[in-house]
């Protein structure tokens, strides 16, 4: 009862944090109603969280009836800790930021709608309360997005994002209804009679539906295009909440998924996540603006998500209950840290903006020095979403990695072998990912300063600031104790429970173990000490070696240039175009121009041509709209008599 | 956690830092002998490494805390990972626990930590020797994973402990498998300590140069530390390929004892790898790394194929 009368305060402050703007025509009102939604949130955050530690469910379990029905389970607990660990910051963040700004009003009334849809899809318990906040969900940030911006191409932006998250949606909505109408929404092993035909049916368009809301490559279009556009609390939000309610309800609806069509899935899964890696972290290699390059790192990471997803499959197709559920554990404590850092870094981003305007790669610079604690936080939230310890990306990558190296030793060669490409895959974009951040940090944060206005940055405002030192603290606590999360991650499984001991490093019996605060308090006393016994530093300043050659600014290194090795490595897989004119005056050159560009390959391979098919069939089907009455009728009577058939087939009931 | 566990920790420290600049050293012997040169002896590194903490350090115009944080945490990584693969107290249980996975992470932290330094200072022979490693990093990883599944194969664990006890013996020495473990491996070895043909360890050539790259502006204790960073990713590689790829023992003092016997040994044959080969073109060492991988996979289709227990 109390859980209830939580939920409810929560959600009724989130509410009232929409509607207060409202009530002037000035942004009066602004920060009363961040704070608001700031306590609304953090109330069904902690709500969430009790009921992930295990106080008990709330409400109903979920179940095949359309009437509306709501509930709260360890998972949903989770997730509703997650999204308040992520939104507390971003509305702080928002804080700092939106009053006095353009649309203030209307983006803080839209923040509050956006939390609370995304609130209703992890605690629907039925098909018609979840499908409703589902498109709530899309349509917001759509929304918001054009509030702040006007401009055309922002407005084409939205349409792509839009037109394919809806397409994709479909797979949703087919999913559920197919689901529904074989009375297992609750739980899919009622599938386990049918045919598996079908079972593989529903869960492609499960994967398809899910998997183009979490933004999973090729049907990743529209994320590296909404993501940078948007207001920066609303980036961090979509980036570290919206595409893991998407996770979330591939998990809510295939957990428990029949054995016989379980190995075919995960090895779809893998694929998808093997292709979002690697695919995400090379296309975010050559971006050249940062929000742009930190969309495709979502990519990346819900790939890595799909990656402890799709074995988790496979060992469970297997027999292999503790791994399946270890595997799970993986992808949610992946989740969880990804929407940590994830929502750090682009918070941290969005501070730059404030601080310099563009964020160009190429022209920052310096900032660690001008913006210490915001920089000091954003180098931790790279180090930890490059996978490196002692920080919480390198945990839930470590246990990914277990987990598939047990799916590549302990399974049949045909799910076997994908399992080891995978790993190996997964090792790769690990340090693809450690590449392409080192130059973020290089370029962003060290160095000397590259433009006026990254010299006389200032540093964040306070509560932009504590929601930074906070994830950033998140990075160390979390990477410091991902074995209290698992032992409670494991048992959301289904089947017989597992259990793991309440330890603060993850030490399974038979395998690896990674003693996670150990490991740290060795990193830090180690390195105190070293540089204790580095002491007497009489450092002597002296220039940068460069051959006694003076540095111009043309002569610094790029982002071009420090991913030049791995670009002529990936050249065939890239294809990069390359232009080099040289004008000359007879025998002497006077310039040359080299111009590089790497098409996005998936644009032009992939969506272009379906764009253009499906116009080319609009074309046709616009000979049907002639405005003759007699070709619609015809029409009509053709659609009868063929659904008489059918009906008289019995193939319709 | 008993006293003998930290005592066994601290002698396993104490012996890697101690010992592992002499593996460069010896590398550095045998090669010169190789080459008809007298050359320097075995010992060497200790004492440029005794030459350099007594010298004063220099920072670069411009450089920040970043790069004088570098070498401490890029050496503590190191250190962990030393403390973390078992070259005595194999059958203890180490505070750090003995996961191959850490290792690896490890040795990307000291990577990283070198890179952003090269940043800090904006050098443009740094940050192309950073760029390299990095790039050249993807591959290695990719193949050092897959090495550690096909031996991973029939224990299905990552600790060192267990993977030392289930690759002991000759058993296994009939199929394919261990052999392209170590083919696979033996590249690995060459690409993580930075040998010839990957890279020239002895080049100062700066548009040549690859790991010494980033160490360019350091000097005095700073470049000690980073120096022994080098030659300790000789003796965290080179145990690995003793204790796991080869042929070994089981038993505390057998162990030691194919240590003694093995590091050497490898030494001597990366020196002569060193003399027989010159450095690769560096769009050559992909192919070569790739190579590696393909060695790694066709070993791991083997085991389903072939002779499983």
């Amino acid at each position: 009862m109390t859980g209830l009368v939580a939920m409810i305060t929560g959600a009724a402050l989130v509410a009232l944090g929409s509607g207060l703007p409202y009530l002037s025509r000035t942004d009066r009102y602004v920060k009363p109603a961040l704070w608001a939604q700031i306590l609304g949130t953090t109330v069904m955050g902690a709500w969430g969280a009790a009921v992930f530690a295990g106080v008990g469910t709330l409400g109903v379990p979920f179940r095949d009836s359309f009437d509306p029905a709501v509930g709260v389970d360890p998972l949903s607990g989770f997730f509703l800790l997650t999204l308040a660990i992520v939104t507390v910051p971003a509305l702080g963040f928002a804080l700092g930021t939106l009053p006095g700004s353009r649309g203030a009003r209307s983006l803080s009334a839209l923040t509050g709608a956006f939390v609370l849809a995304m609130t209703g899809v992890l605690v629907a318990r039925d098909v018609t309360t979840f499908l409703a906040f589902w498109e709530l969900m899309t349509i917001l940030p759509a929304t918001a997005i054009l509030v702040s911006h006007h401009g055309r191409s922002a407005r084409h932006d939205v349409y792509v994002y839009l037109a394919t998250t809806h397409l994709g949606g479909v797979g949703v909505w087919v999913a559920l209804l197919a689901l529904a109408r074989f009375h297992a929404l609750g739980d899919p092993s009622a599938l386990a009679g049918r045919a598996e035909a079908l079972q593989i049916a529903i869960g492609l368009a499960a994967l398809i539906g899910f998997g183009t809301k979490a933004g999973l490559m090729p049907l990743h279009a529209w994320l590296p295009r909404a993501h940078p556009i948007a207001p920066s609390h609303f980036s961090a939000l979509m980036s570290g909440m919206m595409i893991k309610v998407a996770i979330y309800g591939l998990i809510r609806f295939t957990l428990g998924w029949p054995a016989r069509s379980a190995a075919l899935l995960g090895v779809a899964l893998l694929a998808l996540g093997l292709l979002s890696c690697l695919g995400g972290v090379l296309y975010a290699l050559i971006q050249h603006e940062l929000k742009r390059l930190l969309a495709f790192h979502s990519v990346e990471n819900v790939g890595i998500i799909a990656l402890g997803l799709g074995v988790a499959f496979i060992l469970n197709a297997n027999g292999d209950h503790l791994w399946a559920a270890l595997a799970l554990a993986a992808a949610l404590l992946h989740t969880m840290n990804h929407a940590v850092f994830k929502g750090l870094l682009f918070l941290g981003a969005g501070s730059f903006h404030n601080a310099v305007g563009k964020l160009d790669l190429d022209h920052l610079g310096g900032l660690l020095r001008r913006m210490p604690w915001t920089g000091g936080a954003f180098l931790i939230g790279s180090m930890a979403i490059a996978g490196l310890p002692p920080f919480n990306g390198f945990a839930s990558e470590w246990l990914t990695l277990e987990a598939l190296l047990h799916g590549a030793t302990d399974t049949p060669l045909r799910t076997a072998l994908p399992t080891l490409i995978a790993l190996a895959g997964l090792a790769g974009t690990a340090a693809l990912a450690v590449l392409c951040f080192t130059k973020v940090v290089g370029l962003v944060l060290l160095g000397p300063p590259r433009r006026e206005a990254c010299a006389t940055a200032q540093e964040s405002s306070r509560p932009v600031l504590a929601g930074l030192v906070a994830l950033a603290t998140l990075c160390v606590v979390l990477g410091c104790i991902p074995g209290i999360l698992v032992a409670r991650l494991v048992s959301l499984a289904p089947g017989s429970p597992v259990r793991l001991p309440m330890t603060s490093g993850i030490d399974i019996t038979g395998t690896g173990s990674f003693p996670a605060a150990a490991l740290l308090a060795f990193l830090v006393a180690g390195g105190a000490l070293l540089v204790l016994l580095r002491s007497r530093r009489s450092a002597a300043p002296a220039p940068v070696w460069t051959c006694g050659q003076p540095v111009e600014a043309p002569l610094r290194w790029t982002s071009a240039a420090f991913t030049k090795p791995l670009r002529l490595l990936m050249e065939p897989v890239l294809k990069p175009e390359r232009s080099v004119a040289i004008e000359r005056n007879g025998v002497l050159v006077e310039s040359v121009a080299y111009e590089s560009h790497t098409p996005h390959l998936f644009d032009t391979l992939l969506y272009r041509p379906v764009v253009r098919a499906a116009l080319a069939w609009a074309t046709f089907l616009r000979r049907v709209q002639s405005g003759s009455l007699r070709a619609y009728i015809a029409t009509l009577l053709g659609l009868v008599i063929a659904l008489l058939a059918l009906a008289r087939l019995g193939l319709m009931r | 956690m008993t006293p003998d566990v930290w005592l066994s920790t601290l002698v396993e420290l104490a012996a890697g830092t101690a010992a592992a600049p002499l593996l460069p050293g010896i590398i550095q012997a045998v090669k010169a002998r190789l080459q008809g040169r007298p050359g320097p002896s075995p010992l060497q590194p200790y004492r440029e490494l005794n030459r350099l903490w007594h010298k004063s350090t220099v920072d670069p115009e411009g450089s920040g805390a970043v790069y004088r944080l570098a070498p401490p945490l890029a050496t503590v990584a190191l250190l962990a990972a030393v403390v973390i693969v078992p070259a005595t107290s194999f059958e203890e249980v180490s505070p750090l626990g003995h996961d191959v996975l850490v290792v690896v992470g490890l040795l990307a932290l000291a990577r990283f930590s070198l890179a952003v330094a090269a940043w800090d200072t904006g050098s443009g022979f740094a940050l192309m020797g950073a760029s390299r490693d990095l790039t050249f990093a993807v591959l290695v990883e990719g193949m050092l994973l897959a090495v550690v599944a096909l031996v991973a194969l029939p224990s299905h664990s990552t600790d060192l402990g267990t993977l030392m006890a289930t690759t002991s013996g000759l058993a296994g020495w009939g199929g394919a498998l261990r052999w392209c473990a170590l083919g696979a491996f033996g590249l690995v070895v060459l690409a993580e300590t930075g040998r010839q043909p990957i890279d020239n360890p002895d080049t100062h050539l700066e548009l040549t140069m690859i790991h010494e790259g980033p160490l360019l502006e350091y000097a005095g204790r700073d470049l000690a530390m980073l120096q022994w960073s080098a030659a300790a990713r000789h003796w965290i590689m080179l145990v690995l390929t003793v204790e796991i790829f080869l042929p070994h023992a089981r038993g505390a003092l057998l162990q030691l004892l194919s240590l003694l016997i093995g590091l050497p040994l490898w030494c001597v044959l990366l020196a002569l790898i060193e003399t027989w080969q010159a450095k690769m073109r560096l769009l050559a060492v992909p192919r070569l790394l790739g190579a590696g991988t393909a060695i790694a996979l066709a070993g791991f289709v083997t085991w389903f194929i072939g002779a499983r227990p």
